[in-house]
This record gives structure tokens, sequence and C-alpha cells, in this order.
């Protein structure tokens, strides 16, 4: 449905979600399809490459645990650089996933049916790539069990005081909940697969999966009690979570780090990139997949205007930090910010700056904002100038602190780029397996969306009878 | 039972212990019984089990077998079946020795764990070291556990032993005997032992006609010959800095390298007491150098000068103070014709003049060793004629009167190539490596048929002589050195020669025909020296504190040939215009001695924080001149040689002067120091051997990365090391102690209080010259690993205590520098502590930030949040490369740390708890004041350091909080450090205010 034009709003008729898509079975068939399809060639070279890259992370990685974090070009000014921006990065990026099937789902933003699904596995990919990080930048990682609080006979705990152990905390429950919720959401997902399986193995594992789902009333009640509650439950985690993560900073000493700015201001960074690589994801998967008529011009649109909202927060935000710099009268404060934006990193602080603040800016043209070319473009952007962000927190702040005498200059290694491109192998990889063996639209949601579900609509849909 | 005790790797295999006499001679019978723990038969059970046996073994064995979880060596434990007294496991020994370096000798106490030497600790009752040390001092025990040192005696690349060695030797003396000496030279450094002294003397005797010179590449020649020329005599001169007001360096580097400088930091630091003296009281350096030094950067005034010009500025006060009224008698004359110094040089002299004459008997100046003798007697004479001689200075008999610099070696060199030379011996030092240029010793050498080179090394003299014998190191030697003024000490062994080496004395006494012990040798000159009747308690007592009592020579009397020095001054040349390089010993290899010295290698150096390497300084003027930046390879030609360089842009190098230096770039060193650094002897030729003039300079465009610790060396405007004058302190004592603006300091959790004792540690930058030994002194306490060029590069060096340097002032001009030791401040509030996530670093009771490496996984969070940027994480494996002979070095009190974990100053928590230990056991319930004395405090040839009890208003450390002074880093911050730190005085002349 590339050639949809825009409808002409009439404010007091909502447009219709899915103008393309007027029959349950068809979704079922389209969806289910994608799975249950010979593998394409395409798809397989697609996995070779993101396997490829994925052994440059495992590569990097053994390596790293073989000699030490040594391999990364840290020092003792900077100890954390691109790792750390690394798992900012990969953290906030999930939180699109979050948003999306939790709070949408209770603000009834009903178009978020046909993404939420595929976002909400991004969010557990993006977790795991995140997790690399806190696991492999330590020195021991062979002791990474410590930071977790187990009983043990000599009763020594973890400090509870430490904001990387509460980080540890929001970022396990984060991707446990989030994990739970979308293995929830697919259970009747599940259900369809296993009743359309054509093999018997296919039969096993995906009825395993589905938890013996059979459709039954009892079934959708608790089905969407369940939902609900874990809606819930995750609603507060997009906010804490990047709260948390940002406390890893804020509750430091170090200028640039100590602000009390930071739990908003990374929680609308994290949205911004998140929604970013949703619309980036999303225009792939639909041109590939051919799925335009479920994800729509219109949910792109939507998602750009959330980018172009928690775009305008991050530059907000960016101007706020100069003012509160000047204004708080702290020396060092004042010096770190104008060595961001004048000093040795300037470069960083100008590319952030123009990605995050600038380009989104251009969503405010509704041309813009449903070119498809250039919202991909735009959210690539988006998502450079959230790592530069990122970097910019983590390595100008470090870089320059107190005493001139331990100033210095962080440069990567190439262990340093191969672990953060090995993570996006890692995502990729977890992504092509997961199109290819589970629904990536939530079918179950998107039929409730059709206007054969709504039923104070006109009944002029047979098909309407045979839900599911 | 899997290995030896002590076995070494293969390429070390040096014998150090022996069990019995049958292991010393090698007996073939020992060596089965050595491999076994104990003797035959007491070991193993009879071939036949029996039933009874096999039980009792099975039995055994499940019970042992459950300690096998327990993870532990298996290595062969060999307890003392009788303990050599005195030797308790765990506690260690201490004993008194010396050490020759930089033409005196200090006195040392060296820490021994189980017959390992380990830490080196200056003598206080010696009056060179006064209990402190240098950075070389400390470094030095390392040299001693070098796996590169040569094992054993070799002709050409072959091994010998010393049994051939010894006939050839014999051989050699007996040869000679017979023609009387001719055709034989013996080569050796300027040492100060009495008994080589006596021993050459007595070859000299028995062989009239052999040769034998003395070589230095940093003598004192031009200093003695200066005294020749001012009195008759060629004199050795001591320095009182204490009893001076007003000092006055001319290009002399009084706080590291000349004289003898820790003796001389000490009196210096006495005389900035400001408490005790009051601000009127204070003395007043004024430094007139061209490179920058620690002197430079301790003076009160400073003044850039050329090296070539400084004769000119040592005339120019001259006559000034003639001016006031000092008589010159006949050199009054030769002073009229002085050409001119610019205005500002004109001004300081005055300036100097003017104190120096209002300070009689309180004053000194002092040339340095590069500087020509005509200079050192003119400053003889200024200060005999203002009356300082007596006082601040004063004059000894030389140890030796032989003249030790480069023309006697090129002298030498011409007669080894004319062929006059059949067998040369060399005690000792690196002639191919560090003679002149124009001597073309290394080729001289190949003429020479039999060449015979004594060295712990086989560096690049010994791989080119045609006999290398190992010598033994000074820990592990018998010896005796005189020191400066006189002072006379044993140097008593340590250790057996770990690789079997010998001293030179006795390679001496097998020339004579002989073949005694260095111990024998030395008992014997000091038992013609003293009285038979006494001597055994006379020896011992020597041994016990260090130095024979009351040895220092007497003072001469001496009076001014004015004539002569006219006539010296007239004879002196026109200073060269151009440009100039001067020649310096270099702050981490010395004269090349230590360049396979890792701790050294890595040690930035005080003034620009270069490690691994060298670069020639050049004044940031003349980098714009040429275009060039930090690390830019340049050629420097003088005098048709050339070398290639990198550059190092010095703030406060005079104009038209280049510093180079001198000791790297050997060829043959081992292991460390290959291939670090550039050679910069093609440049030094016997006829300009301290300053070439005439140098061109040209950019190559090529680049390379100088490896420094520290790249930023302005303060940013931030209140960091802070100083004033004596003006201001007398207006507004309390200057230092105006930091930032903050809010009220509130704490987010209940601070904790200590009623206990509560340790800190306060510096004083009144008194911190930037020397460097406290940081040596650090790494060799607590087992700090070095991390190689690279690693310094990538800012990753590991040392726990650094000195940061910050220049003020416009740089283009005349900078002006401080110097602070930074340290962990064991913060009350520590930020580090708090973001640990599994608490591995944790406050103790008495305020300590302690380090639990165990419990570490290192996120190195703690790292990032601490404000003076202290913690160093071992980000690779920094430890496991030591050699097995290495490891004897390392202190047993202190964990060897593994890759991964965060470290930092423990403020010598070992040393705390011994004290805490002996406190205990003597029934006290609080240690003492002073009995704990950190590592870093126990180097420091100042005193600068102090540390106690702030819960003790009486500890040395408490009285210095009260000071006006004293003043904390970023108290703003709510952290409360522990260490504290002094306020810097500048005695400033008010003559010279605006310059």
């Amino acid at each position: 449905m590339s050639t949809l034009t825009y409808p002409q709003e009439d404010p007091a008729v909502r447009p219709e979600l899915l103008p393309g898509s007027r029959d349950f079975r068809g979704i079922t068939r389209q969806v289910a399809g994608i799975v249950e399809a010979k593998t394409p060639g395409p798809w397989k070279l697609a996995l070779a490459f993101t396997v490829s890259v994925l052994m440059i992370l495992f590569g990097s990685l053994v390596r790293l645990v073989w000699k030490g974090t040594g391999i990364w070009g840290l020092n003792n000014t900077i100890s954390w650089a691109w790792d750390i921006t690394g798992f900012v990065f990969w953290v906030g990026i999930g939180h699109a996933g979050t948003l999306i099937s939790a709070i949408l789902f209770l603000f009834r933003q009903k178009w978020r049916t046909s993404i939420n699904r595929a976002a909400e596995a991004m969010t557990i990919f993006a977790v795991m790539s995140a997790a690399i990080y806190p696991v492999f930048h330590i020195g021991r990682v062979w002791f990474a069990y410590w930071l977790f609080p187990l009983p043990n006979q000599m009763q020594v705990w973890p400090n509870f005081k430490s904001p990387l152990f509460w980080d540890v905390c929001a970022i396990s429950t984060y991707a446990t909940v989030s994990l739970l919720f979308w293995f929830i959401g697919l259970v009747p997902d599940l259900a369809t697969l296993r009743d359309r399986a054509d093999t018997r193995t296919k039969q096993i594992v995906y009825g395993i999966l589905a938890l013996g789902w059979r459709g039954s009333h009892r079934h959708w009640l608790n089905y969407e009690k369940a939902y609900q509650i874990f809606a819930g439950l995750s609603t507060p985690l997009v906010l804490s979570v990047h709260t948390i993560v940002s406390f890893d900073f804020a509750v430091s000493v170090v200028p640039g780090w100590h602000t009390t700015i930071f739990p908003p201001y990374f929680v609308a960074g994290a949205v911004f990139s998140g929604f970013a690589m949703v619309v980036t994801l999303m225009v792939m998967a639909r041109k590939f997949l051919g799925l335009e008529n479920l994800i729509t011009l219109h949910h792109l649109e939507n998602m750009n205007k959330i980018i172009l909202a928690t775009g305008s927060i991050v530059g907000y935000a960016y101007g706020v930090e100069f003012f509160t710099a000047w204004y708080s009268g702290n020396p060092y404060e004042k010096f770190v910010f104008l060595n961001r934006a004048f000093g040795p990193y300037s470069w960083a602080y100008w590319t952030m700056v123009s990605c995050n603040v600038i380009f989104p800016q251009l969503f405010w043209f509704r041309k813009v904002r449903t070119s498809i070319p250039l919202m991909f473009a735009i959210s690539i952007i988006v998502n450079i100038g959230m790592w530069f962000e990122r970097f910019v927190i983590v390595v100008t702040s470090l870089h320059r602190d107190y005493l001139p005498s331990s100033w210095s200059y962080f440069k990567p290694s190439v262990f340093d780029i191969s672990t953060f491109v090995g993570s996006f192998g890692l995502f990729f990889t977890m992504l092509l397996l997961f199109i290819r063996y589970l629904p990536m639209v939530a079918i179950g949601e998107v039929k409730s969306i059709l206007p054969a579900a709504d039923p104070h609509a006109a009944h002029d849909h047979e098909e309407a009878r045979h839900a599911t | 039972m899997k290995r030896a005790p002590y076995s070494h790797a293969p390429e070390a295999s040096g014998k150090n212990h022996w069990r019995s006499l049958g292991e010393l001679h090698g007996a073939e019978a020992f060596a089965g019984a050595a491999a076994r723990e104990f003797p035959e038969g007491a070991s193993e059970g009879p071939s036949a089990l029996g039933r009874r046996r096999f039980i009792s073994l099975m039995g055994a064995s499940l019970a042992l077998g459950g300690l096998v979880g327990c993870r532990r060596p298996e290595e062969t434990i060999v307890p003392y079946t009788r303990a050599p007294e005195e030797v308790i496991p765990g506690k260690p020994l201490y004993f008194a020795t010396a050490l020759p370096l930089l033409g005196t000798a200090f006195g040392l106490i060296v820490e021994s764990h189980e017959g390992r030497p380990t830490k080196i600790e200056g003598n206080p009752r010696h009056p060179e070291s006064q209990g402190a040390t240098s950075a070389f001092l400390q470094a030095s025990v390392l040299d001693l556990y070098d796996p590169d040192r040569s094992d054993s005696p070799r002709q050409g690349a072959e091994k010998r032993t010393w049994n051939d060695a010894t006939a050839l030797l014999r051989k050699v003396g007996e040869e000679a005997k017979a023609k009387s000496g001719r055709g034989l030279a013996i080569l050796t450094e300027a040492h100060r032992s009495p008994t080589l002294a006596s021993l050459l003397t007595e070859l000299g005797k028995a062989l009239p006609e052999a040769r034998i010179v003395r070589y230095e590449p940093f003598g004192r020649d031009e200093a003695r010959e200066g005294a020749r020329v001012a009195f008759g005599r060629p004199l050795e001169t001591v320095l009182d800095l204490a009893r001076a007001k007003v000092i006055v360096t001319l290009d002399a580097d009084l706080l590291a390298v000349s004289g003898s400088p820790l003796k001389q930091a000490r009196g210096f630091a006495a005389g900035r007491d400001i408490e005790t003296l009051g601000t009127a009281g204070m003395n007043r350096l004024y430094a007139v150098e061209s490179a920058f030094s620690i002197t430079g950067a301790a003076a009160d005034h400073r003044l850039r000068l050329a090296s070539r010009l400084t004769p000119r500025l040592a005339l120019a006060l001259t006559r000034e103070l003639s001016k006031h009224g000092v008589d010159f008698g006949e050199l009054g004359p030769a002073l009229a014709s002085t050409a001119g110094l610019d205005e500002r040089a004109e001004r300081m002299v005055k300036a100097i003049a003017a104190d120096l004459a209002a300070h009689r008997g309180e004053g000194l100046v002092v040339a340095g060793r590069g500087q020509p003798a005509s200079v050192h007697a003119v400053v003889h004479a200024l200060n005999l004629a203002l009356g300082n001689v007596g006082k601040t200075v004063r004059h000894v008999a030389a140890f030796d009167e032989a003249p030790s610099g480069p023309a006697k070696v090129v002298e030498l060199a011409a007669a080894m190539r004319a062929g006059e030379v059949d067998t040369l011996v060399i005690l000792g030092g690196n002639p191919a490596y560090d003679a002149p240029a124009d001597s073309q010793f290394a080729d001289a050498l190949g003429k020479v048929k039999l060449s015979i080179h004594l060295a712990t090394h086989r560096d690049d003299t010994g791989a080119r002589a045609t006999w290398h014998l190992n010598r033994a190191h000074a820990l592990e030697s018998w010896s005796d050195v005189r020191a400066e003024d006189g002072t006379a000490s044993i140097i008593q062994p340590l250790i057996a020669p770990i690789f079997g080496g010998r001293t030179e004395h006795e390679v001496v006494d097998l020339l004579l025909g002989r073949g005694r012990k260095a111990y024998e040798l030395v008992r014997a000159t000091w038992q013609g020296a003293s009285s038979a009747l006494d001597f055994d308690k006379g020896f011992r007592r020597a041994l016990h504190d260090g130095l024979w009592a009351e040895s220092a020579s007497p003072s001469e009397e001496v009076r001014s040939r004015f004539g002569d020095i006219a006539r010296a001054v007239r004879a002196l040349p026109a200073a060269a215009e151009g440009v100039e390089i001067t020649f310096h010993p270099d702050p981490h290899v010395y004269d090349g001695r230590f360049a396979n010295n890792g701790w050294l290698q890595e040690l930035p150096c005080s003034m620009h924080k270069l490690t691994w390497g060298n670069a020639a300084a050049i004044s940031p003027s003349m980098a714009k001149e040429h275009g060039i930046e930090d690390g830019d390879i340049v050629t420097l030609a003088a005098a048709g040689a050339e070398i290639r360089i990198p550059v190092l842009v010095a703030p406060g190098q005079a104009e038209g002067s280049i510093a180079l230096t001198v000791g790297y770039g050997r060829r043959h060193v081992g292991r460390v120091g290959t291939g670090v650094g550039t050679d910069v002897h093609p440049l030094r030729a016997s006829g300009a051997f301290n300053i070439v003039t005439g140098v061109i300079l040209k950019k190559t465009g090529e680049h390379t990365t100088l490896a420094r610790t520290q790249e930023h060396f302005t303060m940013e405007g931030r209140n960091v090391a802070r100083e004033g004058t004596a003006e201001e302190f007398a207006k507004h004592p309390k200057f230092a102690k105006e930091g930032p603006e903050h809010p009220p300091l509130l704490s987010l959790w209940k601070e904790r209080s200590y009623e206990g004792q509560a340790w800190g540690l306060n510096i004083d930058l009144n008194t911190c010259i930037g020397c460097n030994a406290c940081v040596t002194a650090c790494q060799a306490e607590n087992n700090i690993p070095i991390v190689g060029a690279e690693g310094v590069a990538d800012s990753r060096e590991m040392h726990w205590m650094r000195i940061d340097r910050y220049f003020t002032g416009n740089e283009a001009t005349e900078p002006a520098t401080i110097a602070q030791p930074m340290l962990c401040s064991h913060c009350e509030n520590a930020p580090c502590e708090q973001v640990c996530p599994v608490g591995a670093t944790t406050h103790s009771p008495e305020g300590l930030n302690d380090m639990a490496y165990n419990r570490c996984i290192g996120t190195k969070y703690c790292a990032n949040n601490c404000p003076f940027k202290v913690r160093r994480f071992n980000f690779l494996d920094y430890t496991s490369g030591i050699a097995e002979i290495g490891k004897m070095q390392i202190n047993p009190d202190v964990t060897v740390r593994s890759r991964g974990v965060m470290e930092k100053c423990t403020f010598c928590v070992q040393r705390i708890n011994h004290a805490k230990i002996d406190a205990k056991k003597a029934g006290q319930d609080h240690v003492k004041d002073g009995a704990i004395v950190t590592a870093c405090q126990q180097a420091c040839p100042t005193q600068a350091i102090r540390f106690g009890d702030l819960n003790d208003r009486s500890s040395k450390v408490a009285r210095r909080l009260e000071s006006p002074r004293m003043y904390r880093l970023l108290e703003e911050l709510n952290i409360k450090p522990r260490v504290s730190y002094l306020a810097r005085i500048k005695n400033l002349n008010p003559a010279l205010e605006g310059a």
C-alpha cells in the first residue's frame, strides 16, 4: 500500500486503522505465511551476514576475556567509553518496544497492534545486546555473578548504595518482565502456528510454546487480564529503567554526570532512539515481507511524531544543561559544558546536536513525515546521534574532570569497534530468527482493530463470524 | 617436590645459595642429593607393599584427599633445620651499606626478607643521605635482580668459568710484570673506594709503565680544576645549604644530580621552614640555567640563560659584587672587559649581587659540572671573598686528584689505536658507549689484542671486548667508599652474588698475582688504617652504623690566587653565537647504567613527565620558528656529526639552547632497555664535552609519540597547587584556604566518626622539590608493576603516587612552575566507595580507604568517580611476566595484584599494621607518633611528607594541619580528604618586582 494517499481528515471521524486489510483469514494467512513459507534465499543471505558479524562479537569477547579490558582504548582517566556508551545505547533502543506494548496499550492506542510484537522483540534483543557490556566490561568476568545478591556463607552482599547494583536490578527486572510480556502476547499466535503446522516438529515445538491454548473464552479472559497486568507492570519500567541507568552517572561526582536533569532526559532520549530504531526496522520489514497493509504509513507517521516530540525534549535538555551549568556557578560544571561544545570532542558534540536536534525537526513537515526514504534516513541519523549523545556524556565528562594533570583523550581500539559492530550482529541475528520462526505481527490483536471486530460498526463482513 | 628451590629461568641460572661446600664446588654426589628433599631411604617405603602398609597408605590418601580441594602450589618447602641467628620468617632484617653514585656515596639501610634484599632506604646516620633516598637509589635494588645480568665470564660469546678468568688474570699480571707494565692499561670509573685506590697504587708501583686511567661521563673535574686555579690545589667542594640565606646556582642542578643532592635538598628545605624561620628568615634561591631543572623549579627567581653565556654572567656578578665593596684583587681589571648581557639578566645580576653582599657569610654561589673550570674558579673566589667559605661552603681534599674527564680517554684510545696497548682491563663503566665521540673508543677497542671488561651486564663494551667478566652488584659485594666529604662506609653484601660475579678489587688483586676475596681486601685496608687492638670492634661498628665515625675529611684552608683566576678568565673564549646543545645525565638512566631498569624507565621525568626515552628539549619559540611540535623528529648536526631525535617543546628552556640527556640508545642492554631512546654521543666530543655550539636543527617531517604521563600542564584557573609570595603570606596568612565558593556541605549518609587513631598525610609544597624519590619508593614498596612505553602512551601507568607538574605564567617567556605530589586522599566521604557494586573498596575504622583485591571485579566505576584520578586499573596482566629472579624483589608484605582489579595507594597499610602489632606487643594502646613511616615519607629528601594520627593533637602531621598554609583539595565536594597540603611560599626579591 505504498501508493496510499493521506486521507483527508475529518476530526470527528477516526480514520480506519488498517484500510488495506479487512479480512481476518487473510491476516492469519499473511502473517503465519511468513513463518510457514519455504526459507527464502535473501533471508539465508541476510542471516549468513549477520551471523558473520555475530562471530566478530564472539571473537572480540573471547580475546577480551583472554587478555583483559586493556584491549580496549580505556585508560586511567577514561575508564568507561564505548562499552558503557554501547550499553546505554542498546538499553535506550529497547524502550520503544515497552512503550508501544505497555503505555500505548493502556492509553488504548490501537494502532500499536501492528507493530507491538516486533517492537517488543526488538526490546528483548536490544537488552540482550546491552547486557554484553556490563558483563564483559568488568575486569574479572568470571566473577560477574558477584553483582547479584546471592546468599553465601561469608555473608558478603553487594553494595546496596551503588548505582551499578541498582542498574543490575533494573535491567534484570526489565529483561524478565519484557520477556514474559512478549511471551504472553505470543501464546495465542503460537497456538495458531501449532494448529497450522505441517510437520511433526513444528507441532511439538509450537505446541509446547502455546501452553495448551485452545482459544476458549476463559483463555481469552485470562489472557486479557494477564496482558493488562503486565502492561501495568511494564509501564513504570519504561520510566524507571532509563532513570536508573542515568543514575549511574547522576549519582557520581563527575562534572557533566552529576546532573538532576538526567532521569527525564534519559527516558526521553531512550524513547527517541527506540522509536527511531522501530521506524528503521519497520520500513525494512514492511518492504521486504510485504506487510504494507498491516504496517501502514499511518503507523510510521505516528512514530515520526513521537520522534519529533522526544527529539524536541532532548534538544531542550541540551539547552537546559548549559543554562544550569552557567546558573549553578559551579566552575567545573561550566567548564565541562564549554569543553563539550568547544573542546577536543566538539566534533562529537556537534554531530550529536545536528543528528538529534536539527534533523528530527524536519518531521514538522508532513511531506517528510510520510516519505519513506526520508524517514528511513532520519531514523538512522537519530540513532547515530543518540549513540553520540551517550558517547559525549560518558567520555567528554571523564576526559577532563577536576585535576588538569590527569586530562586525557580517548581513542577507540580495533576491539572497541569490533565489539560494538558485533553487537549489531547479535541484534540482527536474533531479529532474523524471530521473523522466520515467530509471527512478527500480533495476529490476534490486529484482528481486534479491524472494522469486522467492532461490534458497533456496520456488519457487512461475513468473515466477522469466523473471527479466530 | 616438583622443583628445586629458587630455581631461575634457564637464561638466568645463577646460583644464589649453596647448601654445602659440595654444591658450591659442583660435586656430583651433591647434585643427586640436592634433587631430593630427604636423604636416601627416608622418603620412600620398601618396594613390597604389605597389607598393613596398603591399608595405612589408603587411609592416609583418603584423609589427604580431602585437602586437595584447597588450591596450593606444589612446591618444595625448605625449612631451616637449624635456623640462622636472628632470622624469623616474615620478619625483615635491616643492614647498613652504601652505594657510590654521582661522584659521592650514599649511606643506605637495606631491608632483607629471608636473605633477599627487597627495599632500599637511606641511612639516617649517613651525612649524604640523612635517611632519604633518590629515585636512582630506590631503583638500584631492581638492578640486582635483573634477569639480563651476565651470569659467567665469557671469552667472546663463549661461556667460561671464573677459574679460566682467574688463570687469565694471573697470566696477564705475570706477563705485565715481565715488561714492568708496558702495554697494559687499566681503565676504571671515577671510583671512590679506598681499597681499590690502594690496590691500584700498589699495581702502579709494581708495574710502573702501566697506564691507569679514570673516566666518568659526568665527573667533577671542572669544579676540582677550578679549585686548582683558584686555590692552587684540586679540592672537593662541599655545600651546606642549611646555613645559606642566599643561594645562587649557575647551571647547577643542586637538588637532582649536582654535588650531593640529597644532603643539599635537606639543607635547602631547612631554610624554607617558614613556621620556624618566619618569612624574613627564609632562604632565597636564584637559579640561572639553560634547561629547566628541579632546582630551577624550586627557585624563587629563575633566569633562562644559554649555558654558553653563563661565564659572562659569572663575571658580571663578580663585577657587580666588586661595586658593593667586595675585593677581588687582580681579578678586578679582568672583569672590566666582560661582554654585556641582556637587560633582564643584568637586572637579575644586580639584584643577586646586592642580596649576596647583604648576606656575607650566609650566601652560596655554585656552578654546575658542565661549566668550564674558569667559571668554577671565579665562583670559588666569589665564595671566599664573600666570607662564605668555612660557613656555607667548605673545601676538602679530593679523593683522587687524577682527572676523570674525556681527555685521558681520548689519549688512551689513541694509544690503543697506535698499538701501544696489548692488554686493556676495564673495571666497570661502559666506555665503548659513553666515551667521547672523538676517541672512537669502540673502534680502538677492536685494535687491542686482549681486552677484559668487568661489568654486571655484557653491555656495549663487553660485547666488543675479548673477555667479559661478570661483576657483582654493589648489594652483593664487599667494598668501601668515601663520600664527597670523605665520610667512609663499608659496602657489605646483602646476598651472595646471585650470578657468581666478582668485584673490581678481586680482579686487581688477581692481576697482582694474589687472589684474595674482596672481604679480606676491604678488611686489610681498614686494618691498616686503625689500631689492631680494637679493629674488630670498630669494623663491626662501621658495618652496623654504615659509616666509620668521624671519617669526614677536615676542611682545607684556602687562599684565592686572583692572578691565576684572572689569567684563566682572560683565556676564556668568547661565547659562540648560534644554537648550543647542553648534555645532561638522563633522569631515568643516568649515564646509561640504569637502561635496563624498568622502574626508572617508566619514572616520569620531573619536569616534562616523559618516560621511556629521551628527547631534545627546545624552547617554545624555537619550536614555533621551526614549525615543530612535541614528538617531531629532527636532526641535530654539530662538528660533522648528526643525530636524529624527537623534540620535546619545553617551557622554560633558554633561547638558542637545546638540552639533550645522555644514556639512551645503547645497543646491548637487555629486555627492558633495548631499542629505547636515542644515543646522543656522536655529538659529544672531548673538546665540547658539556656544551656544543654551532648546532644546526632540521625538521625531518617524521613524528613519533612521546610516552608522557601528563599532557596538560596548566591549572586552567583551578586553584589546585596553591602558592603565594612571602609578602602575601605576611599580609594574608590564610590565603591558601580560599577555594571555590560552595553551598553548605551536607551528606546523604550518616557520616562516621573516628574515635581511635585517624591516619592522615600532609605534603608541604614549600619544600617538595618534585624529585620523584617518593614515586620510586612507592613502586618498590608496593610491588607496583611497569606497563611499558605503550602502556604509558595509553595513559595506563600504574604508579600509586604521581607528581603533577603545572606551569604558570606565560609559557613562551618566563614560566614558573609548581610540583604537587598526588596520591589516594583516603577521603572520609570517599566517592569511590559509594559506587562500587560489590563493596570491594571500603573504609577502615581508622579512616583508610581500603581495597579488597579479592573482591574487586573491575567495574572501574570507582576510578571514574575518583576526583583525583589516583586509582589504577590492571587493564592487562602486568605481573605474570616478571622473571623468576625478579620475583625475589617482591615485598612479601604486599599482595601482587592480578589482571582485572583496581589498586591504589594504601597509605602503606602493611607498615601501619606492623607498627600496630609492635605497639600491641609493647602494651601500648596507641601507635606512637613517628612509629609509622610510609615509603614515600621515608624516601623524601626534604621531609615534605608527614604521616600520622590526626586525632593526636601533638603528632607532627596534626600540628601541620594547624598551619595557616594548610588546605585540602576539592573540599567543596564534601569528600573530606585525609591528605592535605601546605601551600608554597615564594621568597621573592622586592628588587625584582615585576620581573
